[in-house]
């Protein structure tokens, strides 16, 4: 009642509530879209004191969200794999289940974030915001799959960029037809500048592989692309703590995320602390690692579903894997979108894709580089240039700070075009070497 | 007196100036509210080129029946100010039958096809008057560059896929450069003290599409270059051309998406600007229904003809004066294609009315690009022709940086002299390139017919 009291008052009461606010990032507000108040009824007939908060707690953690009911393929999902069922169906699980688990992930880190203060909630957010890309990533590079690492990197930067925004903006769009669709355009312009000094990045050492293969250029060694490309991955690291900096230091006036009027949706009441800081902080740890499972499953049997559903594992780790990774994040965009707040659209969208482009995939290089594992940032012609149009397209679409169906339309359009053209990619022909090898025959370099 | 007409005003007898805002408004939703919208931009362009009949010379006619056959003939025929190279299309239909040498008959049906391209503009809009604005607005929207869609159907049928695609690609860039450079050129310079605005949302939709169209166009030149490095393998060598036609299938429902974001729902963001009255005439129909269609059809078929003779003799022509047959198509044959339209566009940049003349370029550049080029890879793949969407290196690029130039030229609202200039030279610069380029030597005496082969150099690494 507080909070929902205080966010009325448009005066005074919102500088008070203004840190606590800081914390609740777009990307938080749009998966509380799918949350849902407990039902603290129940509980008050459980007879033992202990026992109602240990219930209250998990009934908080586990049932609060309307996505409850994928969990049980968390459970299928390492029974399939303890008791050897088929490899797809293990995958499929796994994915599956990843989806809840992604969206409490993100309620927890919320929750923790309320004892932390906004700096530092910000930060979490920033850095868990796309915990599951990132394990997964970790766990490819682990296993040497450098090929799955890049393409599920690449596929969840263009699922946000085109995906999640076109689908948002269309239906959007429709649900307004009549009305006029405005958005901040700072925050976007913030994003796209990222996201294009990261596509540089990625152009760099393409470029100076094909520039040598045909005669342009000599290279002192081997190594120098993956050289080259260790060194841009400190850069965009250095780049993304200025943006966390901008964002939330400096400039974080401009991110905050539009007022949420109260039409009797319970949003804004959720903004309250539900789980104390140690039984937080011991929940994420467990989701985390029921997280980390799964990805493993997900790498391991990444190839045997390809083969036994003859698709390719690129085409797998760009599509798939993506649209399932960010299911609740892109059913949040879509609702905030419907409700005409495209900010919180652009805000989870936009901030996910520069994310992943500028902390997720040069923190991959770097983790290669300690592990010993050629991770370059060379993700190869059509998927460069295919990142290097749709940001040029997402770009140019937002420039104008209003939106309409067509522009989500033309955004959904570019992400079918692009997921035919690695739907008619295969890569057989090297046998087994989806995953291993791929880093030496897609790296032609003659001296 | 009402000598010539430059701007056609929805149907209003009082001609006061003053009146032009509020009359406009009730003109356009009042009785003759429906036929305003079906004036798009293009029609309005060409329009600036029609002069009104003089009837006076026809009461001198004694035959009555004669009378009106005769002010038929004279609005189709001389209601243009381009009728003066009407000539050179019986000219050119002479010059094939007896035999003169065929550059003659290609540089004759060049001409020849100016003036029939505005009379089919002209014809669209009459019987737009009678269909209503949706219809209006679709026939506009399909045979707004009728020139291009029949000059690439026939080169297609003859199997010169490149003239097809060079033709198609040079009518894009001329749009977006050339057209729209020399007006934004002209009006700049005309209107040098004054401010130019003009309405950014509809060339931010044009824009956007256009780019989807050119990440259309590269996908398949990168998988053909992704295949060629190694980088990937493809299942067959058709891939590129399996992709080619999913991507056009995409390229034409956003096209379609695209009409009905004009006509219905948003059509208020692609009106054309208020034109205020100096000397105009109502726009009724002068034409009947069924002579409306008539004529269309006899300039078409007139317009099929020539193109029949320009694709069959663009090879002689390109030996007889040492240029490619790309660079032929990209830029020659656009620069006549276009020239009514561009003309009109730069009426109406001197004029102030950039909206209509963005409405033009841009336009006509999204028609062909989201339209025609699918379109023809759909025709080439029911006739069982290998057209896919693969444009080469360096037209696909030249396209981008086109689109890329425009796009950032176009997005602040304004408009002066220097924006045109840049676009011009965009222009001077690609049209350079291919001027230097020729065909591959190892096809010497086919520069239409048998390029398929070199440029798809497929290493098909078929698993």
């Amino acid at each position: 009642m507080d909070s929902a009291a205080t966010l009325l008052d448009s005066g005074a009461g919102t500088k008070e509530m203004a840190p606590r606010h800081l914390g609740r990032t777009a990307h938080n507000m749009s998966s509380s879209s799918l949350r849902k108040k407990s039902d603290v009824a129940l509980l008050r007939k459980v007879p033992c004191a202990a026992l109602r908060h240990l219930l209250a707690n998990l009934q908080e953690v586990l049932l609060a969200t309307k996505l409850v009911l994928l969990f049980p393929a968390v459970i299928l999902a390492l029974a399939a794999r303890i008791f050897h069922f088929g490899q797809e169906w293990v995958f499929v699980l796994s994915l599956i289940g990843l989806i809840p688990l992604a969206e409490r992930l993100s309620f927890l880190t919320e929750q923790v974030a309320f004892y932390t203060g906004p700096t530092v909630g910000g930060l979490l957010n920033a850095t868990f915001g796309n915990v599951t890309e990132v394990i997964i990533a970790l766990f490819a590079l682990h296993e040497g799959k450098v090929v799955v690492v890049k393409c599920s990197l690449l596929g969840s930067i263009l699922s946000n960029m085109l995906l999640v925004l076109g689908t948002s903006l269309f239906f959007g769009g429709l649900a307004n037809l009549g009305t006029e669709q405005p958005y901040d355009r700072m925050q976007v312009d913030v994003s796209t500048g990222l996201l294009i000094l990261g596509v540089l990045c990625h152009s760099l050492p393409l470029m100076l592989r094909y520039a040598v293969s045909s005669g342009e250029h000599a290279v002192v060694s081997w190594d120098a692309g993956l050289e080259l490309s260790r060194a841009c991955s400190v850069v965009m690291l250095l780049a993304y703590v200025a943006y966390l900096f901008f964002q939330l230091k400096t400039h974080h006036q401009l991110f905050e995320p539009q007022e949420v009027e109260d039409d009797g949706d319970d949003l804004i009441s959720q903004d309250e602390v539900v789980l104390g800081f140690s039984s937080a902080m011991i929940w994420l740890g467990v989701m985390t690692l029921m997280t980390a499972v799964l990805s493993e499953f997900v790498v391991t049997t990444i190839e045997a579903a390809s083969k036994s559903w003859e698709l390719s594992v690129s085409f797998i780790s760009i599509i798939l894997i993506p649209i399932v990774g960010n299911a609740a994040e892109h059913a949040g965009a879509v609702i905030f979108a419907l409700k005409n707040k495209l900010d919180i659209t652009l805000g989870v969208s936009l901030g996910s894709a520069t994310q992943i482009s500028m902390f997720v995939v040069p923190l991959s290089v770097l983790v290669g580089w300690i592990m010993g594992v050629p991770m370059d940032l060379d993700f190869n012609l059509i998927e460069t240039g295919s990142l290097l149009l749709a940001i040029l397209v997402t770009t140019f679409t937002l420039q104008d700070g209003s939106s309409h169906y067509l522009k989500g339309l033309l955004l959904l359009f570019c992400y079918v075009v692009m997921a035919v053209c690695f739907f008619v990619l295969r890569r057989r022909g090297n046998g087994n070497s989806d995953g291993v090898h791929q880093g030496v025959a897609s790296n032609t370099w003659k001296i | 007196m009402e000598a010539t007409v430059v701007v056609v005003e929805p149907g209003r007898k009082p001609q006061h100036p003053a009146d032009a805002g509020g009359g406009l408004h009730a003109a356009r939703h009042g009785a003759h509210g429906h036929s305003a919208h079906a004036r798009t931009a293009h029609s309005m362009s060409s329009s600036s080129l029609r002069k009104k009949s003089d009837a006076s010379l026809l009461r001198k006619v004694p035959f009555a029946p004669l009378r009106p056959v005769l002010a038929n003939l004279q609005e189709v025929f001389l209601g243009t100010k381009l009728a003066v190279l009407f000539p050179a299309v019986p000219l050119a239909i002479a010059a094939q039958c007896a035999h003169f040498g065929q550059v003659w008959v290609f540089a004759l049906s060049l001409l020849g096809l100016i003036p029939l391209a505005e009379r089919v503009s002209f014809l669209t809009e009459q019987i737009a008057l009678y269909t209503g604005p949706t219809v209006g607005g679709l026939l506009n929207a399909t045979c707004g560059n009728a020139t291009e869609l029949i000059i690439a159907l026939f080169a297609l049928m003859q199997g010169k896929i490149e003239v097809v695609k060079c033709s198609l690609l040079g009518s894009v860039l001329s749009n977006l450069l050339l057209v729209l450079g020399t007006s934004l050129f002209c009006g700049g310079i005309v209107n040098l003290r004054a401010d130019q605005p003009y309405d950014r949302k509809q060339s931010d939709v044009s824009t956007g599409l256009l780019i989807l169209g050119v990440l259309c166009q590269s996908l398949p030149l990168m998988l053909r270059y992704a295949v060629g490095a190694g980088e990937h393998a493809v299942a067959a060598a058709t891939t590129g051309l399996e992709l080619s036609r999913a991507c056009s299938i995409v390229m034409l429902l956003a096209y379609v998406a695209y009409l009905f974001f004009q006509l219905k729902t948003h059509s208020q963001l692609f009106d054309p600007q208020e034109a205020e009255g100096d000397g105009e005439a109502e726009e009724e129909p002068v034409l009947g229904l069924a002579s409306g269609l008539f004529w269309l059809a006899f300039m078409t078929v007139l317009i099929a003809i020539l193109s029949e003779y320009v694709v069959g003799t663009i090879e002689p022509t390109s030996q007889s004066w040492g240029l490619s047959v790309s660079f032929i198509s990209i830029i020659l044959l656009p620069i006549v294609g276009n020239a009514a339209e561009h003309a009109g566009a730069i009426i109406f940049a001197l004029k102030n009315k950039l909206d209509i003349t963005l409405g033009v370029a841009l336009g006509s550049a999204t028609q062909i690009s989201m339209f025609v080029v699918p379109l023809s890879v759909i025709v080439a793949w029911i006739a069982g022709i290998e057209m896919d969407l693969d444009f080469k290196l360096l037209e696909t690029v030249s396209l981008f940086v086109a689109v890329i130039v425009t796009a950032f030229t176009l997005q602040d609202g304004t408009s002066h002299y220097l924006k045109g200039i840049i676009l011009l030279l965009c222009y001077i610069v690609i049209g350079a390139c291919f001027f230097v380029t020729r065909q591959p030597s190892s096809h010497a005496n086919n520069n239409g017919a048998k390029l398929a082969g070199p440029t798809s150099t497929w290493n098909a690494q078929v698993a």
